[in-house]
């Protein structure tokens, strides 16, 4: 990655981070608000791969829990874990031809992702983690992220400059393209 | 490595308690983040109240009606209790208690609300600067509404009382004579009363107040929640009981942070 990709991560990173604390917070689905975080891991590793879905998703994470009392360093955690899950699922050549794809692996990995925090954060100790409500949660995180899937892989690949046309990453990833 | 790194900051924060280190980061990124999200909220929230407004004009209408009787009711109300305030007050003066409505308040802004689906707090617009310390009790909307837990210089974050880590201690009955302890079950769920030994005489509705036992966490006589359900429990042995927070937390916009700290 270079400064330049650095420093657009970065743009990306603080703009998805202020809007997740101010807009995102006001919506309320259900009681469960979305949750941009997780779903900016998922989009890094697919737009950029493994490497690059566990950077954005590790800072990311720690980004989101300087705001959080939960744990520091466990959203960290959540994002390198589905950052690399969601390249690693592109390094496997999956068809990613599909209009589905983005949106389905954008709402399957941000679903895990919740699933994996409240886990965690129960087994170090956080009270309220697994409740019945984390149905709700993870339903409303991972329509919302599924639906949104196509917009964060486009900010990633515009953060690691591959939004030229051409580019290996691009064709397959905007519907109606071809790859 | 990164999952490394993760395990081990969370290790060091999980050991650590608040550790101070995590928590100078914490209070620098709210107050870096805090002007460039009151600004975003600034320019976004009246466009949505806006369209919210338009969308609900008439219920809008009919719901100022129905507050503006109600804050006629509690004008009466209170001036009817200006007396036994009084009273209480040099009561409690005897009793070396202090009076929570003699305490200074510092009045902050709701900014956020649940930064987390886990998590019941939300974070207001007065921090350190202004006065506002970690354990301060915080009141609103007709009760206690929770307690600070971090601090920066122009933020603080205040974990509600529905909040799965509050717990408080409380007083009721009569005479106030009764103890026992509440804890939050979670955002959205009613809070559940523990320690109360069988045979207490309960009704449904009797506000609890906070002790303000020695070391405890708040001042006396803060009202917390009416008794919302009770039984007995027949293998306990003791009572079951759910309350309802006083202050209503799903429309807080304003609330009074008491500068009272808990002694060390």
């Amino acid at each position: 990655m270079t400064s330049r990709d650095a420093l657009r991560a970065l743009l990306v990173l603080v703009v998805v981070l202020v809007l997740q604390l101010t807009v995102v917070l006001d919506i309320r689905i259900a009681g469960a608000h979305p949750d941009l975080i997780v779903g900016l891991a998922v989009a890094a590793g697919l737009a950029g791969g493994t490497e690059r879905g566990a950077l954005v998703g590790f800072f990311s994470g720690l980004a989101i829990d300087l705001f959080l009392p939960t744990p520091f360093g466990l959203s960290a955690l959540v994002g390198v874990v589905v950052g690399v899950g969601a390249g690693q699922l592109v390094a496997a050549g999956v068809d990613r031809t599909n209009w589905f794809f983005v949106p389905g692996v954008a709402a399957l990995g941000s679903a895990i992702g919740v699933i994996m925090f409240a886990v965690l954060g129960a087994v170090v100790g956080q009270p309220d983690m697994l409740t019945p409500s984390l149905g709700v949660v993870v339903g409303v995180v991972a329509v919302v992220n599924g639906a949104l899937g196509y917009l964060l892989v486009r900010a990633c690949n515009w953060a690691f400059g591959l939004e030229t046309a051409g580019s290996a990453w691009h064709g397959p990833l905007v519907p109606g393209d071809r790859p | 490595m990164l999952v490394l790194v993760s395990v081990t900051l969370i290790t060091f924060d999980e050991r650590s308690g608040t550790h101070h280190i995590t928590s100078g980061l914490k209070s620098v990124a709210h107050d870096v983040f805090s002007p460039l999200t009151t600004g975003v909220n600034d320019l976004l929230r009246p466009i949505g109240d806006f369209f919210a407004g338009a969308v609900h004009y008439g219920s809008l209408q009919s719901e100022n009606q129905q507050l503006e009787a109600t804050i006629g009711r509690l004008r009466e109300q209170l001036n009817e209790t200006q007396g036994l305030r009084n009273q209480l007050r040099q009561l409690d003066s005897l009793r070396d208690v202090p009076d929570p409505g003699s305490l200074p308040t510092v009045t902050a802004e709701m900014v956020n609300r649940d930064l987390s689906d886990f998590d019941a707090d939300i974070t207001i617009d007065k921090g350190r600067g202004q006065g506002v310390s970690v354990g301060m009790p915080v009141v609103g909307a007709g009760g206690l509404v929770g307690q600070v837990v971090q601090a920066s210089h122009n933020t603080a974050t205040v974990q509600l009382i529905t909040d799965g880590a509050s717990s408080i201690g409380v007083s009721f009955g009569p005479k106030g004579q009764s103890y026992a302890t509440v804890n939050g079950q979670g955002p959205g769920n009613p809070l559940s009363v523990q320690y109360v030994p069988a045979q207490t005489p309960l009704h449904k509705g009797e506000i609890m107040y906070t002790s303000g036992l020695a070391n405890g966490e708040f001042p006396a006589n803060l009202p917390v929640g009416v008794v919302h359900s009770y039984h007995l429990t027949v293998e306990s042995g003791a009572m079951t009981v759910t309350m309802t927070p006083l202050a209503n937390l799903d429309q807080l916009a304003y609330v009074d942070v008491i500068q009272w700290e808990p002694p060390l």
